[in-house]
């Protein structure tokens, strides 16, 4: 026979439990429709619950003198069919007929708003799978884009604003935050950490530097090099007065070959690739604390030895720091002679707004096999590296923009 | 043909009384005297019994165009100041605006809220209460800036089926004058760019629209384009036409005449923060009148409100000048 | 005095007391409903009020006047021609009802059909009320249709009330006010309430019409509504029917009442007992009859709950969540 559930009733707003005072009826009894059967109070009355249905009591779940949150199952009333038909009630899913005493069920069933089902549905879809989502914040799962150091959020942002740091000066933390993030508290954390070691202030150049190969550094830039003989720019130096610097030969080759080839000195906007306008190709020059790099406008229009004097007063005046700021606008590739240094290989980094970079590395004197002499002979070569942002420039690109400026090295008259 | 704000809503008024019988007037002094603003003047003679003098008692004038409107007449209830309508609060916002969704019956009444201050106004003669009704679901409010708006909105207003507060403000009523009265204007629901720029966007609306273009015109000076928004209506708000102005400008300055806490301000600030968080530049700011009643002395009350020198302070304040 | 030999004045009676009897039968149910966990939310009775409830719904013509009853009016509701089913599908909160699970218990009406759907708060419809009125008269369609507005003692108080009626009082609109006073406003008595020996001789001061009855003398409620109606429709502006009852139950069914002194209970009579008693002594009806009148209401209501109760309850997934209409 159907089953139907003798329920606590919502006895008031904001009344959350009842007591159960005493049972008015036996399991084993008869009841009436409307009957009251069991007596229960809240802290504001007393109240008789009520049958929704007659038939037989079967079984009370419950115990007089003890409270029962709202929508408890308290009993239930075994019923004839005809009496469910005629009263309208649902009878209980045999299923689920024996409530255990479980305090955590009947607060669950209190908050699911007792037998509605769509609340209930809502009510399990908020509780978050711990198992699939994790990391999470404030219960969200944590899109790709904002795991590891390279999020950096609102509220970070503004401190390292205010401490004057950059993306990259906050690298070397490992971020405790939700997938990794850098919080304001590992940054603390971190600053703390250094107090203790030495410091000294950046200067504005060293600070200059930084900022343009941090810029520089957003770009996927590659590094290729090649050996280059120079034994015939060399022969062709020492024929010039006053002598032509070695880089200036480097610089004139360089800007001859990019004049062939312009769109490999473009810059990449968008989906556009902007062009260069003139060949003016700067050159790195160290000086205290830095590097500028001042620019020769319009290489490819003068020879070597009619750019000697203007490049030798450039290079002078800039180590003397009496250049103005026009002098380093608008270049579109740079020549780097670290061989200065001794330095026979490197990856230099374009400026940010060029996207090529020649470097030229120290004059070694080697032994070469000649086939016409059948011996080895001393020729003097160094290793010529260019780094380019990839994204306009490929190796291969690289590779033949390399080459001929070997070539033009080998015909220095030509320069 | 020449005319003020407030011959706008008299001229609407006129209209639709003529075009439906179903339109009447009720409120304090709206009958022979015509209006403590004159927005009713005359118009008792012309349409006898449907221009009508209430007694003082806000909450019965209230519920009684209710009961009318759900009868099928569509009342235009009169405020004699905006503040009034606290009196009346319980009727707009638990029996207008609960009455479509818990009965499905809609009730299509307009009450007309003359709002905002005037100097010497005071306390009492001077509320923005926008913000308080925009807080309640049920209830369409808007915010005419202009002479057709003032116009062409209240003629929408009436004949819409869903209850409106049709906020129209005092200090526009004389100053405001048009030569003509454009009727293509806008719908309620949608704002208007009443000036682009490039450099910020002022997120306004009723009177702080004319403050906010003195305001742009004056950082014009200084190169800096000001995009003044104009919302026209707070509820519904026209989020697409903020999003598409902050998303042009990256800051946005959120400006309104009523009390600073919570309000339409906080809400076009959140609703573009929640949205457009990756559009903006700046943090967003507000800026409403400050926390306290609307003052009474001249000297005070211009102070009180936002000014064209406060909404530059705070818009400079916003560019990081 | 009525004209008990009126077949019209007969079957007024017969409908008013058919009113009373389904009424209370069927918040007898609620009751027990409630009791049984069934109604989530509160059930507001009219015990011992059935009487002037039912008074009122009967002289009022549905599809003409319009008739905004209070928490405790179900007799009149009934009476005015309020489906069953609009109550058990409020109560119970299902989808098929008239507030379509959106508001509950006595918040409902069919504000089209000539009965607003109340809100919580006493006294906003007299006004109400009589803007409906107004509309019709400004239209030319009141005719000699009327209105009714009801209230119990405690939202005599309140400041809509007052506003209320003396806006319908300037508007001489014809609008029955009955202030049914059942003694406690929740759990406040009537000296917390007002001070004024009696509520109806407030009337004057409205410039309104006054009537004072015995609310549970049904035979009087009968004749006194009579009288308010004829009146009213006659164009003599608001009537204001004062009722002594007193309330038979609490003021919910969370509410046990504990606070009424014992005496006022021992004192009191229920107008149902008052109402049979007076209708068998008339004549108006014979035990049989009234017996078969209880069982008819005992079906009605026992059908309207079981329809009810297997009907469905609003979803919030397909709910339309918007307070605009279009």
């Amino acid at each position: 026979m159907p089953q139907v559930a003798i329920t606590m009733p919502q006895l008031g707003e904001s009344i959350a439990e009842a007591t159960i005072v005493k049972f008015l009826v036996q399991p084993g009894d008869t009841v009436e429709v409307d009957q009251e059967i069991i007596e229960v109070e809240t802290n504001k009355a007393t109240m008789g619950v009520t049958t929704l249905c007659g038939g037989t009591i079967t079984t009370f779940h419950v115990e007089e003198g003890v409270s029962y949150a709202v929508g408890t199952q308290l009993g239930i009333i075994e019923a004839t069919e005809e009496e469910v038909q005629a009263t309208g009630v649902s009878p209980i899913d045999s299923n689920t007929a024996a409530p255990e005493k479980n305090e955590q069920e009947l607060i669950e069933r209190t908050l699911s708003h007792g037998d509605n089902p769509a609340i209930a549905q809502q009510s399990q879809m908020d509780v978050p799978d711990s198992i699939s989502i994790q990391p999470n914040v404030q219960g969200l799962p944590v899109p790709v884009g904002t795991k590891g150091a390279n999020y950096i959020s609102p509220r970070m942002r503004a401190r390292m604003d205010e401490l004057g740091l950059h993306a990259a000066d906050i690298s070397a933390i490992q971020g405790n935050g939700a997938g990794g993030r850098v919080t304001i508290e590992d940054l603390e954390a971190f600053l703390v950490g250094i107090e203790e070691w030495p410091k000294s202030k950046a200067s504005p150049m060293r600070l200059a530097v930084a900022d343009a190969m941090r810029r520089s550094w957003t770009r996927p830039l590659a590094t290729v090099g090649m050996p280059v003989v120079l034994d015939k720019v060399l022969a062709h130096r020492r024929e010039q007065n006053p002598k032509p610097g070695l880089t200036l030969y480097i610089l004139r080759a360089f800007a001859l070959a990019l004049k062939e080839d312009p769109t490999s000195a473009g810059y990449l906007i968008g989906e556009n690739i902007v062009h260069p306008k003139a060949f003016d190709i700067g050159v790195a020059v160290q000086v205290a604390d830095g590097v500028v790099v001042p620019v020769i406008r319009n290489a490819d229009a003068k020879t070597v030895p009619q750019l000697s004097a203007e490049y030798a007063e450039l290079v002078e005046k800039a180590r003397e720091r009496k250049l103005g700021k026009e002098t380093f606008e608008k270049g579109i590739a740079t020549v780097t002679n670290f061989g200065t240094f001794g330095l026979v290989s490197g990856t230099p980094i374009p400026l940010p707004n060029e996207t090529l970079i020649l470097g030229l590395g120290a004059g070694v004197k080697k032994p070469v096999w000649s086939d016409e002499a059948n011996v080895f002979i001393p020729v003097t070569t160094c290793e010529l590296v260019i780094t380019f942002d990839h994204r306009v420039v490929d190796g291969g690109g690289a590779g033949m923009l390399l080459q001929k400026i070997r070539d033009y090295l080998q015909q220095p008259e030509k320069l | 043909m020449s005319l003020t704000y407030i011959e706008a809503i008299h001229q609407a008024q006129k209209e639709l009384l003529a075009e439906s019988p179903d339109v009447f007037i009720y409120g304090q002094d709206v009958g022979q005297f015509g209006g403590a603003f004159k927005a009713t003047r005359g118009l008792s003679d012309e349409f006898p019994g449907r221009v009508v003098d209430s007694p003082i008692s806000e909450d019965a004038m209230a519920g009684m165009v209710i009961g009318a409107a759900v009868e099928g007449a569509r009342p235009i209830l009169e405020m004699q100041f905006a503040d009034f309508s606290s009196v009346a609060f319980n009727q707009i916002v638990n029996q207008a605006a609960t009455h479509y969704y818990r009965t499905g019956v809609q009730v299509p009444l307009t009450v007309r809220l003359p709002s905002g201050g005037t100097p010497g106004s005071g306390p009492f003669h001077s509320q923005n209460m926008e913000s308080l009704y925009a807080h309640y679901p049920g209830l369409i409010v808007v915010t005419p800036a202009t002479v057709a708006d003032a116009y062409g909105m209240l003629k929408e207003a009436v004949m819409m089926d869903n209850p409106v507060m049709f906020c129209e403000h005092k200090f526009l009523y004389n100053w405001l004058r048009a030569e003509e009265l454009k009727k293509n204007a806008l719908p309620i629901g949608q704002a208007r760019i009443v000036r682009s720029g490039k450099h910020a966007t002022v997120v306004t609306y009723s009177a702080m629209v004319h403050e906010a273009v003195k305001a742009a015109e004056m950082l014009s000076n200084d190169g800096w384009e000001i995009e003044v928004v104009d919302l026209r209506s707070v509820k519904p708000i026209d989020l697409d036409t903020i999003m598409a102005s902050v998303s042009r400008t990256g800051r946005l300055l959120a400006l309104g005449e009523s009390y600073p806490w919570g309000g339409v301000t906080a809400e076009v600030v959140s609703r573009v923060v929640a949205e457009g968080f990756h559009l903006l530049d700046a943090a967003p700011m507000r800026l409403n009148s400050k926390d306290t009643p609307v003052p009474y002395h001249p000297d005070l009350w211009a102070a009180h409100r936002p000014t064209p020198e406060s909404i530059v302070v705070s818009l400079k304040h916003l560019l990081r000048l | 005095m009525l004209q008990t030999d009126d077949a019209e004045s007969l079957a007024q009676i017969h409908h008013g007391f058919r009113s009373m009897v389904t009424s209370r039968t069927l918040e007898n149910k609620l009751s027990s409903l409630y009791k049984a966990g069934k109604i989530v939310g509160g059930v507001y009775l009219g015990k011992g009020q059935e009487a002037i409830s039912a008074a009122l719904g009967t002289v009022l013509e549905r599809g003409k006047d319009v008739y905004a009853p209070l928490i405790r009016d179900q007799a009149g509701r009934t009476a005015f021609g309020e489906d069953l089913l609009d109550v058990t599908r409020t109560y119970l909160g299902k989808v098929t009802g008239p507030m379509r699970g959106r508001d509950g218990n006595i918040h409902r009406g069919r504000p089209t059909e000539g009965m607003p759907a109340m809100i919580s708060h006493l006294g906003a419809s007299l006004s109400y009320i009589s803007g409906m009125l107004f509309a019709r008269r400004m239209r030319g369609e009141l005719h000699d249709a009327i209105g009714a507005a009801t209230f119990g003692d405690g939202a005599t108080s309140t400041g809509a009330f007052h506003e209320g009626l003396n806006l319908a009082a300037v508007e001489k609109l014809p609008v029955i006010t009955l202030v049914v006073n059942n003694r406690f406003a929740y759990s406040t008595p009537n000296d917390r309430q007002f001070a004024c020996e009696n509520l109806v001789s407030r009337a004057e001061g409205y410039g309104v019409r006054g009537h004072h009855v015995d609310g549970t003398d049904f035979l009087k409620c009968m004749e006194t509504m009579n009288i308010a109606a004829k009146a009213a429709r006659a164009g003599e502006g608001p009537q204001l029917v004062v009722a002594d009852v007193l309330r038979l139950c609490g003021h919910g069914e969370h509410d046990d009442a504990k606070y009424v002194p014992k005496n006022l209970w021992d004192e009191s009579r229920d107008c149902m007992d008052v109402a049979e008693q007076q209708l068998l002594e008339k004549g108006f009806l014979t035990p049989d009859e009234i017996a078969a009148m209880k069982e008819d209401a005992r079906l009605k209501v026992q059908k309207a709950v079981a329809v009810a109760q297997r009907e469905p309850t609003p979803d919030p997934y397909q709910d339309d969540w918007s307070a605009l209409g279009s």
